[in-house]
């Protein structure tokens, strides 16, 4: 695993975690000790996010100065086999 | 809106093709228990979903399912990389490359093109839910029988995760109905459809 799958491999599973967490409080909206895990999620997410958009690129489209790298491989299906 | 992330909800890295795989796991990219279904049915009920939590749930488990058929469509790609018509023919390809080459198309284990038959959209809160808490049963089914005939834990790692996703969206779905009953007349759930009837033709 090289330096960029190694940091999005954190970057989703700090993001899978908020998301899991936000769609349990769709139907458990009093849950304030899971909101507060949850913003707690959010704010590291945005962290690693960033660190990584700044290192390897955009995750989303849009984002200025960033043509070049955002239709740069590899996209999410490539693997070392492509 | 959607807006598209470019990265997998989990990683997936499949080291060694195996087309036979690939024929069966395709049913869960196009087949009638698989994840487009899956997105365009939730996607679908939310527009006359009656309460906040179940608007809410529809559309984030909907929009799940979007990045799960990716992650399908990136295990079919991984899974058929690089293989030659010969062993595609071999792992029993060989129909579907006549009409696809390599490419992933949306078709279930058996051929058939996807199609939203194998979906509903009643329009009656409570039949929704049923069919959604079914309908992620289903899915769940459909990977442990994949799991059957996986052994490349390159592959298993992923159905695995899939899989588990199906049996929380179960337990979303089961609050769901939960928040909806609360909500409907408790002597009789029946008694109107708070997604068709006017409050004031409702009795209590």
């Amino acid at each position: 695993m090289n330096e960029r799958e190694k940091m999005l491999r954190q970057l989703s599973a700090v993001g899978f975690s908020a998301h899991d967490l936000q769609m349990y409080l769709d139907t458990h909206p009093n849950d304030t000790s899971a909101a507060k895990a949850l913003e707690e999620y959010e704010r590291e997410e945005g962290r690693l996010r960033e660190e990584y958009e700044q290192r390897f690129g955009p995750l989303t489209a849009g984002c200025e100065g960033s043509r070049w790298a955002w239709i740069a491989d590899p996209w999410p299906w490539n693997n070392g086999r492509d | 809106m959607f807006v598209y992330e470019k990265k997998l909800q989990y990683p997936v890295n499949i080291r060694r093709p195996n087309p036979a795989l690939a024929k069966i796991i395709m049913s869960q990219y196009g087949g009638p228990d698989g994840e487009l279904g899956a997105s365009l049915r939730y996607l679908s009920q939310r527009y006359t979903a009656p309460y906040p939590e179940i608007k809410a749930v529809l559309t984030d488990i909907g929009t799940e399912e979007l990045g799960h058929l990716e992650m399908v469509g990136t295990i079919l790609y991984q899974l058929t990389k690089g293989v030659s018509a010969k062993e595609l023919k071999e792992a029993g390809l060989d129909q579907y490359f006549v009409d696809h080459t390599a490419g992933i198309y949306p078709a279930a284990a058996s051929g058939t093109p996807y199609t939203a038959a194998a979906l509903q959209v009643k329009g009656d809160l409570l039949a929704d839910l049923h069919e959604d808490l079914a309908a992620e049963q289903k899915a769940r089914v459909t990977y442990d029988n994949i799991l059957r005939f996986c052994d490349d834990p390159d592959v298993i790692d992923p159905i695995r995760f899939l899989r588990e996703r199906e049996i929380v969206h179960y337990q979303r779905f089961g609050e769901a109905l939960r928040v909806a009953t609360d909500k409907l007349d408790s002597r009789n759930f029946y008694a109107f459809n708070p997604e068709f009837d006017p409050p004031k033709a409702r009795s209590n």
